[in-house]
């Protein structure tokens, strides 16, 4: 059976891997699992060409992605009906944010089983934020407060080189949506309308949201496409605080002492709104080995193993039993269930991963703007109309 | 007697000296293997975006394996990094805290990407990076190193040309073989309908498009006729081209034939036109919309190629449907003939018997048809002929079939109508041909009005064979005549006034 998925925690995941087919393998000495990782951008790519593979492509059984996946993968066709497989499958116990992104969209059919999820939330350095506030916590917790402790921070350390106040936790060192979304969200605006029939990209308030995220990097607040690891982390000294997943955050625990406190993202508008993203796995209707398949996809996502392997990746298990137990077991997660609470997920729409792509690709020209020194607000302006335009012409053909 | 330097050269030749499938496979293997050769900690490979001065990290290889990995390194603002690479081949670097090292790896390969508005050449140079990682032991690259490294740096530049070549070989012969088994299937399907549904689903899986749609327009290119598409679940959608936004289709076709617009990158589509000679028959639209994936050179040649054959096919489809419809159609009345109305009687026939359905059948003769013939010559009879059959052809509903039937006998399938829906029809008829009067420059001014005598029978009342519904039919035809001519009659209504003579007697 041949799994793929994504780097989930980073250089160590096929170690992690390792650990998790191996618990799998005691219980399952006949299956044999074969993990390939890939990273979101070619995942992204392979789910419009599984469908029809080559002779020399392989077939995948199961496979991870991003919630927001499925009702695209439905679409295409390429995502079997777990509800079908085994009727008995239910999502009862998953967090109520992650359960209507596995059924098809409008339908009580499971095409994707939730495994694990990560949220957004702002970290910073307890001994570097004492030198320049006495109330951080409070401080944090609007976007003008939080520019102001960046603006302190920059002028403190101003003589230590390489030094950023936010360490940009994007993988690629690149701005990300990921982080510039609860932005936007905390400022009352989305990627669409309500009524999910328009888009609001092209609107002020998307515009000027989206600036606030951007300017970190324009005022020399976070670097962007630098050498991760060389210049700006919390580790080194060379930055104090970061907006990111519960992951991100794990390198620095119990490192030097280092004491990395943690806070729900610091809001634009009336409350603070966080970026929830899951894992979900699906079956692909091509596997020749669909029992095989479930059986993995019910092993990783049993009580014990979620937990198991949430913990080793640093993430949080999707159902609630076990997410519960996981931030019941250590006082620095309590906060997570208040952050969960308020946090949004992206709505599981054919459109939404290209949506995203098309960001992502607006947030890397601003990425090269910024560092070439041509980055204007009329030129991100001039760019998110264009996308709006896309955005509405893909709701046309996908969503009328 | 081999020196250390050749010893590793033939050990690192040897492990890369096999085919691979693509540049992933290749460096899959040689990434580990000058981990090992050089006590490596960590080995990436980037791709060098000259325009950007960025780095993009795309595969990392540690320990025992290798793995994609995503990140973007802009050196812009390292100009004395960026020289020393540019121009040695080579920098190293402590920036990390320990010892790196950074190869420039240059190679030519087919050119696969696209680009709107460019002359394509079809080799590229393409540069990547090696980045080497002692972090553990922090082990300064030797000169000596450095030498071998690079030495090695050529051998894998070799074999990603090679490899990459090979790739787009085989990537052009599955091509071929594609499109020559969808030219094969297209040939063979007797509808073209069949056939361009056949094409675009093939094209969608072969080329994997996320929608294929195939525009028919007229000759002149001036209209859309029809739009097959297939989309992303491979379902296929066809649209009549009045549906179409007319802004949005004067555009397309303005955007096609006129100004020659092949790709729009930013939405990853391409517009292929297919013509014969100077004649438009449509285009092909391939996109990408939803996936944001890139259409690459190859892809965008072959459909070249494939769409001048299809366009000459779906002509040849075009002019053997139009000979086939000259063939069932009367040149001077324009009706259909009585071969191709006997087949669909047929079938009606059939249709109706199987789900319960009425059908009715009216014969129209027109009434002193020999005198108008011989008093105001041939060319007035036929005057006579088209007038009446304009009416015929007007009058009626899309489902209803009409026939030249003879010289001067017309017949008129009605299916779902039942005698007395007949009769008003037939009335309607009456009245709008006796309005016709003949040009009075040919009858001397005199003021000639055209009539029409019809018989009418119907399924399942009157017969239930197309032998005996033409047979009642004309039986009622016959007592009309025999009544005067110039009206209609229902065979149930005249049944005891038929007399019970062979049809070929009466006549």
């Amino acid at each position: 059976m041949i799994v793929w998925v994504m780097p989930d925690s980073g250089a160590k995941t096929k170690e992690d891997y390792a650990t998790l087919l191996a618990l799998f393998k005691k219980e399952n000495p006949s299956i044999d699992v074969n993990i390939r990782v890939f990273t979101r951008n070619v995942l992204w790519r392979r789910m419009f060409t599984i469908k029809h593979p080559t002779h020399e492509e392989e077939v995948p059984d199961v496979i991870q992605i991003p919630h927001y996946w499925t009702a695209l993968l439905v679409k295409e066709g390429v995502a079997e009906n777990l509800s079908q497989l085994d009727p008995g499958l239910s999502l009862a116990d998953a967090l109520l944010p992650l359960r209507e992104h596995c059924y098809q969209p409008g339908t009580k059919d499971i095409y994707s089983y939730p495994w694990w999820f990560d949220v957004s939330a702002l970290h910073y350095r307890a001994d570097h934020l004492k030198l320049v506030t006495q109330h951080p916590e409070e401080d944090l917790r609007t976007w003008q407060g939080f520019l102001s402790i960046c603006k302190a921070l920059q002028e403190t350390f101003h003589d230590v080189p390489g030094y950023f106040p936010v360490q940009n936790s994007d993988w690629r060192g690149s701005l990300s949506m990921r982080n510039a979304l609860p932005c936007v969200w905390s400022a009352g605006v989305s990627l669409l309308s309500a009524d999910k029939t328009t888009t609001q990209v092209g609107t002020k308030p998307f515009k000027e949201a989206l600036l606030n995220y951007i300017n970190l990097a324009s005022k020399g607040y976070m670097p962007i496409l630098r050498e991760r690891g060389s210049l700006g982390t919390m580790m080194s000294g060379k930055a104090s605080m970061m907006i990111s997943r519960k992951q991100g955050i794990s390198t620095f625990s119990a490192r030097r002492g280092m004491r990395v406190h943690t806070v729900p993202l610091p809001a634009i508008g009336k409350k603070s709104v966080s970026y929830l993203s899951g894992m979900n796995l699906f079956i692909n209707t091509l596997s020749q080995h669909k029992k095989d398949a479930l059986k993995f996809i019910k092993f990783c996502t049993r009580p014990d193993i979620q937990t198991r392997y949430a913990k080793m990746i640093e993430v949080f298990p999707a159902f609630e039993e076990p997410f519960e137990r996981l931030v019941s077991s250590a006082p620095r997660l309590e906060l997570y269930r208040e952050i969960v609470s308020s946090a949004r997920t992206l709505p599981n729409m054919v459109i939404t991963g290209t949506i995203m792509e098309i960001l992502k690709h607006v947030l890397a020209i601003c990425a090269a703007q910024l560092v070439s020194g041509t980055f204007t607000p009329a030129s991100l302006n001039k760019e998110l109309d264009s996308t709006a335009q896309e955005i509405s012409y893909l709701l046309s053909i996908y969503e009328g | 007697m081999f020196d250390k330097k050749s010893y590793i050269l033939y050990k690192f030749h040897k492990e890369l000296n096999q085919s691979f499938q693509n540049k992933r496979e290749l460096l899959e293997h040689a990434l580990p293997a000058m981990r090992d050769l050089f006590k490596l900690d960590r080995v990436y490979f980037f791709d060098w975006q000259q325009e950007r001065a960025m780095l993009s990290l795309k595969m990392m290889c540690k320990k025992e394996y290798c793995m994609d990995m995503q990140e973007d390194i802009s050196v812009r603002n390292e100009p004395a990094f960026l020289q020393e690479m540019l121009k040695n081949g080579v920098a190293k670097t402590m920036d990390l805290g320990y010892p790196a090292l950074y190869l420039l790896i240059k190679w030519k390969r087919p050119s696969l990407e696209l680009r709107a508005g460019e002359v394509h050449s079809f080799m590229q140079e393409k540069v990547g990076v090696l980045r080497l990682e002692r972090f553990r032991k922090h082990r300064v690259f030797t000169e000596q190193e450095i030498d071998l490294i690079k030495a090695l740096g050529q051998e894998i530049s070799h074999n990603l040309h090679n490899t990459e070549i090979d790739q787009a070989k085989n990537q052009r012969l599955n091509v071929s073989t594609a499109l020559n088994d969808l030219a094969t299937i297209f040939a063979s399907s007797l509808r073209l309908n069949d056939g361009l549904e056949l094409i675009l689903k093939g094209v969608q899986k072969y080329f994997r498009f996320d929608r294929v749609h195939l525009y028919l327009t007229n000759a002149e290119g001036t209209k859309i006729k029809s739009v097959l598409g297939v989309d992303i679940s491979g379902q296929v959608t066809q649209r009549d081209g009045k549906t179409l936004n007319k802004e949005e289709e004067q555009q397309l076709l303005k955007d096609v034939f006129e100004e020659a617009v092949s790709y729009r990158s930013g939405r990853s589509v391409i517009y292929i036109p297919l013509k014969v000679q100077r004649n438009k028959v449509g285009f092909l639209t391939f996109d990408n919309i939803l996936s944001r994936r890139r259409i690459g050179y190859l892809d965008f040649i072959s459909l070249q190629q494939f769409a001048s054959q299809m366009a000459l096919a779906i002509d040849n489809a075009r002019l053997f449907e139009r000979v086939q419809e000259l063939s069932n159609y009367d040149e001077l009345t324009k009706l259909p003939v009585r071969r191709y109305f006997n087949e669909k009687f047929a079938e009606e026939i059939y249709r109706s018997k199987r789900f319960d359905l009425s059908l009715s059948l009216i014969i129209i003769d027109i009434d002193w048809f020999k005198q108008i013939n011989d008093g105001y010559g041939h060319q007035i009879g036929d005057w006579a002929l088209k007038a009446i059959s304009q009416v015929v052809r007007t009058s009626l509903r899309q489902t209803d079939v009409p026939c030249r039937f003879g010289g001067d006998e017309m017949m008129l399938m009605l299916p779902r109508t039942n005698g007395e829906e007949a009769k008003l029809i037939a009335h309607r008829l009456k009245e709008s041909i006796h309005a016709i009067t003949l040009p009075t420059r040919c009858t001397g001014g005199e003021e000639v009005h055209l009539s029409v005598s019809q018989g009418i029978s119907s399924f399942p009342m009157d017969g239930d064979s197309v032998e005996t519904l033409l047979e009642r039919a004309d039986q009622a035809l016959y007592v009309v005549k025999q009544n005067g001519r110039g009206d209609y009659a229902l065979y149930r209504d005249v049944a005891d006034k038929v007399p019970h003579i062979p049809i070929a007697k009466k006549k």
